[in-house]
């Protein structure tokens, strides 16, 4: 019930902004919700490098052995 | 000077071929003419300048890849390397260019002269409709003569040709069909000019390029 | 190429977080139509950035190439094509989405997507070229030849052609360059570094495609 009453209240929200200025996420940066799409972001793309990093020092080691063989 | 006279020779020489074997030149002239007969049994009549430069054009590239890529086809891999030796990889090269687009502004000709029969337009800016035809024209045989000795060397095939040369030839046929459409809207040449420009200096860049690169192409 | 050392991953890691984070965050003007869309400049614009970077450094090694007939320069040539394909394929993705959401479509008749097509096109075409070859000194060679001359006649296309025609795109006919009202000084703060992120991440994938492919070689 709360989360429609909330999505109802920023559609009204919305639909008043407009013809005003040019409409920006305010609203995400009020409530701070803004943080939480870069925390996702980040975390995404530290897995990723993790990843990269991963396969970098993999490939490393595979240099290392072909190397001493 | 010994240059030039080696120039003028292979260029004799490749007409002189021509002459004697017209199957090349004639089999372009008619893949040209059937086409321009499928698209005007199809078409019937076209009332939108645009579509009618595009229309144009597309069949002009279409008979450049084929005019082109028979011409290397033709010569053997032994009598290429004499020729090379014999007179240098620029000079081999230029001539090469002067003959396509030699037999690419013929055909271009014929071209003109067929598709405004088959689908009459006004055109208001004569003088730069033509100077589009003879620039777009040695344009697309200036860069076809490089693309088709690589495709040459890949297999030679006519697919190979197209898939290399269209993304470079877009660039050209992009200005060229611009500069028709201006000269058949009757655009003034205050505009027209730097599209002029712009396809020589293409036809010139493409020109340096080929020299440059092409004694690569041979070293191996 | 040298293996990279380890303070350019850092900077990588350091400036591609840097861009996420402060891309989000940052105040940007409030502009009708792009509204928040603007942060895209940090991660569209730049994705075809660190593209067109790669194919140029793909372009040097091929000339490289050329002069030393080193196998390892023509297969960073190829290297860098490929990883540059992979940033080119998400600039377009992501520049299709964004026109959606700005300019009413997924694809709209824009000189700057056709020219980023036509080069798409181009290196698809190179890839082509390279797989018709048996001969390992032939390919490279032939396939060198083609990325030099596909490189400069894009180059010319990118840089003559939008400038003359209308686009949609900030800095050509008629709309102001980046400088003018969309990049304020707190965007090029973010700007900047974030398309060297996004070059050297490039970079970074094509150094450890490099190895691979060296590893793949000794086994044999």
């Amino acid at each position: 019930m709360k989360k429609i009453s909330s999505t109802l209240a920023l559609v009204l929200l919305f639909i008043t902004a407009i013809g005003q200025q040019a409409e920006m996420a305010d609203q995400m940066r009020e409530s701070g919700k803004i943080y939480v799409v870069v925390g996702v972001i980040v975390l995404i793309f530290i897995v990723l490098f993790a990843y990269l990093i991963y396969m970098d020092v993999r490939l490393r080691k595979i240099e290392k052995e072909e190397n001493e063989r | 000077m010994a240059e030039l006279k080696n120039l003028t020779a292979i260029l004799v020489k490749e007409f002189k071929s021509d002459f004697r074997n017209p199957y090349v030149l004639g089999g372009a002239g008619l893949f040209l003419l059937s086409t321009l007969f499928v698209c005007y049994i199809t078409i019937k009549r076209i009332h939108q300048p645009s579509i009618w430069v595009a229309l144009f054009w597309i069949i002009m590239l279409f008979t450049s890849f084929n005019a082109v890529a028979k011409s290397f086809m033709n010569e053997s891999r032994a009598r290429m390397l004499y020729l090379y030796t014999l007179i240098g990889p620029s000079i081999f090269i230029v001539s090469k260019m002067i003959y396509h687009a030699t037999i690419m502004l013929v055909l271009s000709m014929v071209a003109v002269l067929v598709y405004t029969t088959f689908f009459e337009i006004t055109i208001e800016d004569r003088l730069v409709f033509f100077a589009s035809v003879v620039l777009g024209s040695t344009g697309l045989a200036i860069t076809l003569s490089l693309l088709s000795t690589i495709a040459s060397k890949a297999g030679n095939n006519l697919t190979l040709l197209a898939i290399l040369g269209l993304p470079i030839l877009l660039p050209l046929l992009m200005v060229a069909t611009t500069l028709m459409k201006n000269s058949i809207d009757g655009i003034d040449l205050s505009v027209q000019y730097k599209y002029l420009f712009v396809l020589f200096g293409l036809n010139l860049s493409s020109l340096g390029l080929s020299i440059v690169l092409f004694p690569y192409l041979w070293r191996e | 190429m040298q293996r990279l050392p380890l303070s350019f991953k850092i900077t990588t890691i350091i400036l591609v977080f840097y861009t996420l984070i402060a891309g989000l965050l940052i105040d940007v003007p409030a502009l009708n139509i792009l509204n928040e869309t603007i942060r895209n400049l940090f991660f569209h614009v730049t994705s075809w950035f660190a593209m067109v970077f790669l194919f140029f450094a793909s372009f040097v090694y091929s000339i490289k190439y050329l002069r030393t007939a080193n196998e390892r320069d023509d297969l960073l040539a190829r290297l860098f094509v490929q990883v540059g394909m992979v940033f080119g394929a998400a600039g377009m993705l992501t520049g299709m989405l964004w026109a959606n959401y700005t300019w009413g479509s997924y694809w709209v008749p824009d000189p700057k997507l056709n020219g980023a097509a036509i080069a798409m096109l181009a290196y698809l075409a190179y890839g082509v070229l390279r797989n018709s070859f048996q001969d390992n000194i032939q390919r490279g060679k032939v396939s060198a030849v083609y990325n030099i001359f596909a490189f400069v006649m894009m180059l010319l296309f990118v840089f003559i052609l939008p400038r003359m025609t209308d686009s949609l795109h900030p800095g050509n006919g008629g709309n102001p360059a980046f400088s003018g009202y969309d990049l304020d000084n707190t965007m090029r703060l973010v700007f900047y570094p974030a398309s060297i992120g996004w070059i050297f991440l490039g970079v970074w994938i094509t150094e450890m495609r490099f190895r691979m492919e060296g590893l793949k070689q000794r086994k044999k």
